[in-house]
């Protein structure tokens, strides 16, 4: 059988936010801007931040992403995500390890809906001709800063983010329950680039890295304006027990 | 029809002192019996860093290994990467000569190019440039078999006039194939002349319209190499045994196997923006059929686990399909115990082989093979 993640869910779930059950509803982010980055990290490491439900990738990798979402039921806002590409049973995915974002209702909003881990910070993206440059401050301090480097126009067809699995906690029957719920949203592109990816700096442990994301080889950097959403909540299942055992669809 | 056997040899955790080597005797073995069962080929892959999936890097040593332990079976090279920073094409050339001579000209000469992150992004190999340099080798690695000496000036290598030794020794050189995964691929090997070494089949329909697609196109191809190849192989998985329910099961764990190592690694078209990878390649192909939701109990459509009925339906579709070759993977992650495993190859020769005895006629072109 493939590695399992080791991640300690008791320790680590604690941090994680408390969520107003699965039945949010849909949110439309139209005209978003995505600067993307994916690095293979330091493989044994990083198993430590995976909960057991879920495999490591061959090789693992992260990915990197500071986004800009100019309308939203929250007004606008900007967010930025680390997040550890992992497989749940057969299915690739990326699981969150942190994010910030610039709006307080906006993190209040996604917390509580979505089951971000989420920060606040101050977030840019500027994109120039001859790059996109992300960058997230917290407390004064850059916890993320990253580039794209000389650009050149892809197919949006060529371009894949994978789903989103986010630890959380749940009431269920009278008691707080860890989960792992899974955010996929849609796509539509606008325009694609793709470019050289160029990471300046990263504060793993801002990000819930744990002394443990270590980023090695560069693999991509895209950028793209693009239509998406937070969609509603369509799968969960138990972070301790493998996905292919533990998976659940909930009620639409 | 004709049936091979194909290797991915998948090795699972732990991974003792033992455990590989377990893995290649077990396969030899398979391949000895199987050669004297009446099989026709034995391929196998090159995949490297595919960790439990494929433990199979060297697959000129193995497939070495095979000839020397047979009389009749064909070794086949499914497939040789043609991307520069995993094999250099004279070297290619060089080694597939040896094994087509150690062999008394058996080689099967299969070419492809890697669809994982895995790989592509372990040797530093960029993926927007791996149909590119697979096309120029393949242009290349017949006329150094064929020329005396050879010279190339060329995008992904160069080379003075050398005698590229030694010289195949079938004449005037081994059936070429492509590995065929992204759509569009069995068009490519259509227009070069060479055999199509196809895994993605999706419902016979659509395959039997690919395969009607390639043969119309060969015929106005321009071969690489000294013949045309106009071949179409197909692979598929094989668990055979006299109670269908049985064979069902025990083959349907082989895949799910099977399919969950595959799914670990990082496919080209998950890791990396690019045209150059339009499907997610080999493995998830063959992972959605075989994943398929059949009907309770039984295999998905086109299948070859089950009783030998049932292989001789789903191989007649094949058939229909004008499909010429079906090599089987036997096994994953060493699932099967061996005997099993042996067990269910001769009964496949015993009650399905014979339902296909009369085979098709041979479509390689005057001059080609031994």
């Amino acid at each position: 059988m493939p590695l399992f993640g080791k991640q300690d869910v008791q320790a680590v779930v604690t941090r994680a936010p408390l969520m107003n059950g699965f039945g949010t509803e849909a949110w439309e982010l139209k005209n978003a801007e995505i600067l993307h980055l994916a690095f293979e990290v330091v493989e044994g490491p990083a198993e430590w931040l995976i909960p057991p439900a879920l495999h490591p990738s061959i090789p693992p990798y992260v990915t990197l992403s500071v986004a800009r979402f100019p309308t939203s039921p929250a007004g606008p806002f900007a967010l930025a995500q680390v997040r550890l590409v992992v497989r749940a049973g057969i299915r690739p995915r990326a699981y969150l390890l942190g994010a910030y974002t610039n709006s307080a209702q906006a993190a209040a909003e996604l917390r509580a809906r979505w089951g971000f881990t989420i920060g606040l910070g101050i977030i840019t993206l500027q994109a120039r001709h001859d790059r996109v440059i992300g960058q997230v401050v917290r407390e004064g301090q850059t916890i993320l800063e990253m580039e794209l480097e000389n650009p050149e126009q892809i197919s949006g067809a060529d371009v894949t983010y994978l789903d989103s699995l986010h630890l959380a906690r749940v009431i269920e029957n009278g008691k707080e329950t860890p989960v792992i719920v899974q955010v996929d949203p849609e796509y539509v592109f606008h325009t694609a680039q793709r470019g050289k990816p160029r990471l300046i700096s990263l504060q793993a442990d801002a990000w819930g890295g744990n002394g443990r994301l270590r980023c090695t080889n560069p693999m991509h950097a895209t950028f793209c304006h693009c239509d998406t959403d937070l969609p509603k909540l369509r799968f969960a299942l138990d972070p301790s027990v493998p996905a292919v055992q533990s998976s659940r669809r909930l009620a639409a | 029809m004709k049936f091979g056997i194909f290797y991915e040899l998948s090795v699972p955790r732990p991974w003792d002192r033992e455990a590989e080597r377990k893995v290649y005797l077990n396969a030899l073995e398979q391949v000895r019996l199987a050669d004297e069962l009446g099989f026709d080929q034995v391929w196998a892959v090159e995949h490297h860093f595919l960790e439990e999936y494929s433990h199979c890097s060297s697959p000129e040593l193995f497939l070495t290994a095979c000839a020397m332990q047979t009389k009749n079976i064909h070794v086949g090279h499914g497939i040789v990467i043609c991307v520069p920073e995993f094999n250099h094409p004279i070297r290619i050339a060089e080694r597939a000569a040896v094994l087509d001579i150690l062999s008394g000209g058996r080689l099967e000469f299969g070419t492809g190019r890697s669809a994982t992150w895995t790989e592509l992004g372990g040797f530093r190999a960029n993926p927007d440039d791996t149909k590119k340099s697979w096309d120029e080798f393949v242009h290349c690695i017949p006329k150094m078999w064929m020329q005396e000496r050879f010279s190339y000036e060329g995008k992904y290598f160069s080379m003075p006039s050398r005698a590229v030794l030694p010289k195949p020794y079938q004449k005037p050189h081994p059936p070429m194939w492509v590995a065929v995964t992204s759509p569009g691929t069995e068009l490519d090997a259509a227009d070069r002349g060479i055999g199509s070494l196809g895994v993605t089949f999706t419902t016979f329909a659509e395959q039997e319209a690919k395969v009607k697609e390639y043969r119309r196109r060969i015929q106005n191809c321009s071969p690489v190499g000294g013949f045309v190849n106009n071949q179409v192989n197909t692979v598929n998985f094989l668990f055979c045994h006299e109670d269908s329910e049985t064979g069902t099961k025990i083959g349907m764990r082989m895949i799910q196997h099977f399919n969950y190592l595959a799914a670990q690694l990082d496919m080209a078209k998950e890791a990396y923006p690019t045209k150059s990878y339009a499907s997610a390649g080999l493995l998830p192909s063959l992972r959605r059929q075989a994943s398929s939701p059949g009907e309770l109990g039984k295999a998905p459509e086109g299948i070859a686990v089950g009783n030998p009925a049932h292989l001789i339906q789903e191989l007649k579709k094949w058939e229909a399909c004008d499909v010429d070759r079906v090599s089987f993977m036997l096994n994953a992650a060493e699932i099967i115990p061996q005997e099993q495993l042996l067990n269910s190859l001769r009964l496949f020769a015993k009650e399905v082989m014979p339902a296909f005895a009369e085979s098709q006629p041979a479509r390689v072109a005057a001059g080609g093979g031994r």
